[in-house]
């Protein structure tokens, strides 16, 4: 009863979200540092390396971008419907569902011109996201099922969805007996845009910045968060939470569903069981670190795809894939705390002590 | 038992609290084997004292004594051990736990038989005629058997004295009553009882004995109810130099019907109508004052006639135009403005910043295509701000962080820039301090001056008599009385407050 507890701000924290995130990955490093000099490693080699790798020439841009852009579409997935108090856990799943969809149409029509391929198979993609995200977003706004769980239960059925595919009906003939459906046509891929990127990264970009814009501009994103913030207050002034509830699940869907059509369009050549690779849960932290903002989830995507590249990049150096692995772990953690303690402080106190003003249940929207 | 022969002695009880003196030299004393009724206004300082009596305050000056036995709690578990037990408003059961779990929760034996424990608790209750089913799970009971579960929690802990806070305000009146026979059965038990109510009906009927407490201070110490009657009782509890402040003298003639509320009944989840029939109607220009103690049909009134809550059935009118059943919005069109009760959840949006909230009845007016305009918008927040003296840090800081005052500015604010016929105002001045409380009454004085009609809907007897055309008075979901303000005196108001119009029938 009188231990440490988290209340929220009631303003932010001054010096800004930046300067915490800034502090919190330095701690991160710091304590990198340690690990590497004790695994017998420079680490002002590795970090040096770490940014060369990732940000270091047009091609570490790529690569990195290239990575964002799964990262991105997820994070903006949970964000937008985080932005109502809503929890999409299940992009993982609407990712395999959108390459299903993909991989669908390619099949169907293995001899269309890209500029017909490519379109339909990004079109499918967001559908079979959306259909995916149908049922939980349904659930919820009419039955007031809880989206978390509906949405985390779909992936393992997505998954196995695709590991039926491609263990039967679309296994590849000439595959050796592995799990694989047939490489996609050659007129399938996207266009190169630089060094090793594709222009899967303008299409993510494009959608991040559009949604990044308009939930914070427009009328939908100002009845979302009003709904998001107060369930009563958005009775009162007539915005219809089963409408919003319905509506931002599944796009938040069809976003995901678009992550995994352009993954199948891009860097992937055929579908595989793994082709959502975790970037689903991936963006459960991306949105979490852009704080449920979809203005902020490009800018965390690319740092974080930077991360992850750089992280593969030090094993070169003679540093054990472990170390490598919790040096990432920890720069996101010190990035998460950060973001926690720019919204909430720590303080010491018994019951009735600074209740915080706000009611933290409503965060949640109830029908 | 100690030469004194009190069961519960509290003597010289002070408690202070930032900025609000709760308990001021409060007394009391409670023999053994008695019903005790505790009486006063909200804010009387009630609830304080008992928590303190219960181990969750500790005062700041006074003493707590048990069958004459000076204690020192500091923590409620100290208070049960010492044979306090409280059943609080809202309850604190575990929903998914069954009745005897919920009973023995924190002091069973280290393995709980289900059986064993689930035969201890039944025969416990039959032994006080409590009516419990110890195998069902709490979230399927009613709230008489919550509150039964609550009693018997106390029971279970062997509470030789038990605290009630307003145990009936959840209960249908077929459970009040049964609620008397069981608080009847543990006083001839030799248990003592402490029984907090507004409702005079209920401490004729169950209680033995009443103090009466008034700002914090004992005004009546252990009056025989056989004395009490409802003059005196309201004249106990609001005091008897009621003395009126300025009474606010209208400038303008009451126009036509701007709210019409014919026969609305509205029923809560277990079927008791908590608006029972209720007629009223306000004019333009007019103030309507609704006095009650709370929980007496006020707020799911004010909800019903904003169509938060559905009504059972009746009709409400806004200028003229028949909104029964329609959505808040469509009201709002009509020319309904509504300040909630919660002022921050159901008013504002706690976590969005100051311009957003402002525009939430104007968004709509401000958008030009599916983009709001963000000029407009701060336009129309900085206009709000200014016109109603909201004291903000930044426009875009969550308007969380703003004091009771400014938040009650912003909403009023927010509701009569958009230019209704028709305010209801719902505890527009609770929680203000003195400065906050005359800028809300000014602002709605000068509404009404510009032909705005307003349903105020308030605990505060002082505000309504100042401010108030005529007053209506609630008691258990129904209109009871109405009185002017004029010429009625607080006593009688106070007396229909508190349920006189039964005891008077009976």
């Amino acid at each position: 009863m009188f231990g440490y507890r988290f209340i929220r701000r009631e303003r932010p924290l001054p010096g800004g979200q930046v300067a915490a995130f800034a502090a919190g990955v330095l701690i991160a490093l710091l304590v990198g540092a340690v690990l590497l000099v004790a695994s017998g490693n420079d680490p002002f080699e590795a970090y040096a390396k770490m940014f060369d790798a990732s940000f270091g020439s047009w091609r570490a841009l790529s690569t990195t971008l290239t990575r964002a852009v799964p990262l991105g579409l997820a994070g903006l997935a949970v964000a937008v419907a985080g932005t109502m108090g809503l929890w999409n856990i299940g992009a993982e799943g609407q990712i395999i569902a959108g390459a299903i969809g993909a991989a669908w149409i390619a099949r169907l029509g293995p001899d269309l011109a890209g500029p017909i391929l490519i379109p339909a198979m990004l079109i499918a993609a967001i559908a079979g996201g959306a259909i995916l995200a149908l049922g939980p977003a349904l659930a919820r706004a009419r039955l007031g099922v809880n989206e978390i769980i509906t949405t985390l239960m779909l992936n393992e059925v997505a998954i196995r969805v695709v590991r039926y595919l491609v263990n039967g009906p679309w296994k590849d003939p000439e595959g050796q007996g592995f799990p694989i459906a047939p490489v996609l046509p050659e007129q399938s891929r996207l266009p190169d845009f630089f060094s090793r990127a594709n222009i899967g990264v303008l299409i993510a970009a494009f959608v991040l910045l559009i949604f990044g814009y308009y939930a914070s501009r427009s009328r939908w994103g100002y009845e979302l968060k009003i709904a998001g913030s107060s369930a009563e207050a958005a009775k009162y002034v007539g915005v219809s939470l089963k409408a919003k509830i319905l509506t931002v699940l599944v796009l938040s869907g069809a976003i995901a569903g678009l992550a995994g059509g352009i993954e199948l369009t891009g860097s992937a050549d055929r579908l595989v069981e793994g082709v959502a690779n975790g970037w689903g849960y991936a963006g459960i932290i991306v949105a979490a670190l852009a704080l449920m903002r979809p203005s902020g989830v490009a800018a965390v995507a690319v740092a974080f795809g930077a991360v992850q590249v750089g992280g593969l990049a030090i094993q070169t150096l003679g540093v054990p894939a472990a170390i490598s692995d919790i040096i990432q772990a920890l720069i996101l953690f010190g990035a998460l705390s950060a973001a926690v303690f720019s919204t909430y402080k720590l303080t010491r106190g018994g019951l009735g002590a600074a209740e915080p003003t706000g009611q933290d249940e409503d965060a949640r929207a109830t029908v | 038992m100690e030469a004194n022969g009190l069961a519960v002695e509290l003597a010289g009880i002070w408690k202070r609290f930032p900025g609000v003196i709760a308990n001021a030299g409060a007394n009391l004393k409670v023999r053994p084997g008695t019903v005790h009724a505790l009486l006063g206004e909200n804010g009387a300082g009630k609830t304080t004292l008992m928590n303190v009596l219960a181990g969750v305050y500790l005062p700041d000056e006074g003493t707590v004594s048990l069958d004459g036995v000076e204690q020192h709690f500091a923590k409620p578990a100290d208070a049960i051990a010492a044979g306090v037990g409280m059943v609080h408003q809202e309850f604190r059961l575990i929903p998914t736990f069954t009745v005897s779990e919920n009973v023995v929760l924190g002091s069973g034996p280290p393995i709980i038989a289900k059986s064993t424990i689930e035969d201890q608790v039944a025969e416990l209750a039959s032994r006080f005629g409590l009516a419990t089913e110890p195998g069902r799970e709490v979230w399927q009971l009613s709230m008489g058997e919550r509150q039964r579960v609550e009693i018997l929690k106390a029971l279970w802990r062997d509470a030789r004295v038990l605290i009630l806070d307003e145990p009936t305000a959840v209960l249908t009146p077929g459970e009040a009553e049964e609620l008397g026979r069981i608080t009847a059965a543990m006083a001839a038990d030799g248990r003592s009882l402490i029984f907090i109510s507004h409702k005079l009906d209920e401490v004729t009927a169950f209680c033995d004995e009443a103090t009466v407490l008034r700002g914090g201070k004992t005004v009546a110490e252990s009056l025989p109810v056989s004395e009490l009657d409802a003059t005196r009782l309201a004249e106990l509890m609001v005091g008897e130099t009621a003395e009126v402040s300025q009474r606010r003298t209208r400038e303008t003639d009451v126009g036509s019907p701007v709210l019409a509320v014919e026969h609305v009944v509205v029923r809560d989840i277990h079927d008791r109508a908590i608006v029972d029939d209720v007629s009223l109607t306000v004019a333009s220009g007019e103030i309507v004052g609704i006095a009650g103690v709370a929980g007496n049909g006020q707020r799911p009134l004010a909800d019903a006639i904003a169509g938060l809550i559905p009504t059972e059935s009746g009709s409400v009118m806004i200028s003229g135009t028949d909104v029964s059943g329609t959505s808040p919005r469509a009201r709002n069109m009509a020319g309904l403005s509504y300040v909630p009760e919660d002022r921050l959840g159901v008013g504002l949006a706690p976590r969005m910043d100051v311009v957003e909230n402002s525009i939430m009845r104007a968004y709509r007016a401000l958008s030009k295509g599916l983009l709001i305009d963000r000029t407009g918008a701060s336009v129309y927040g900085d206009k709000l701000v200014e016109d109603y003296d909201v004291k903000v840090g930044k426009m875009e800081a969550p308007v969380a962080g703003l004091s009771g005052g400014n938040l009650q500015r912003l909403l009023v604010g927010r509701e009569l820039e958009v230019n209704p016929a028709v305010l209801v105002a719902a505890q527009p001045t609770r929680g203000l301090d003195v400065k906050g409380v005359a800028a809300i009454q000014q602002i709605l004085v000068r509404q009404a001056a510009e032909g705005v009609g307003i349903l105020l809907i308030s605990e505060d007897l002082e505000e309504l008599f100042a401010l108030s055309d005529r007053l209506l008075v609630m008691h258990e979901g129904e209109v009871v009385g109405e009185f002017d303000p004029d010429v009625a005196t607080r006593q009688e108001v106070g007396a229909a407050m508190a349920g006189a119009h039964k005891v008077e029938e009976t």
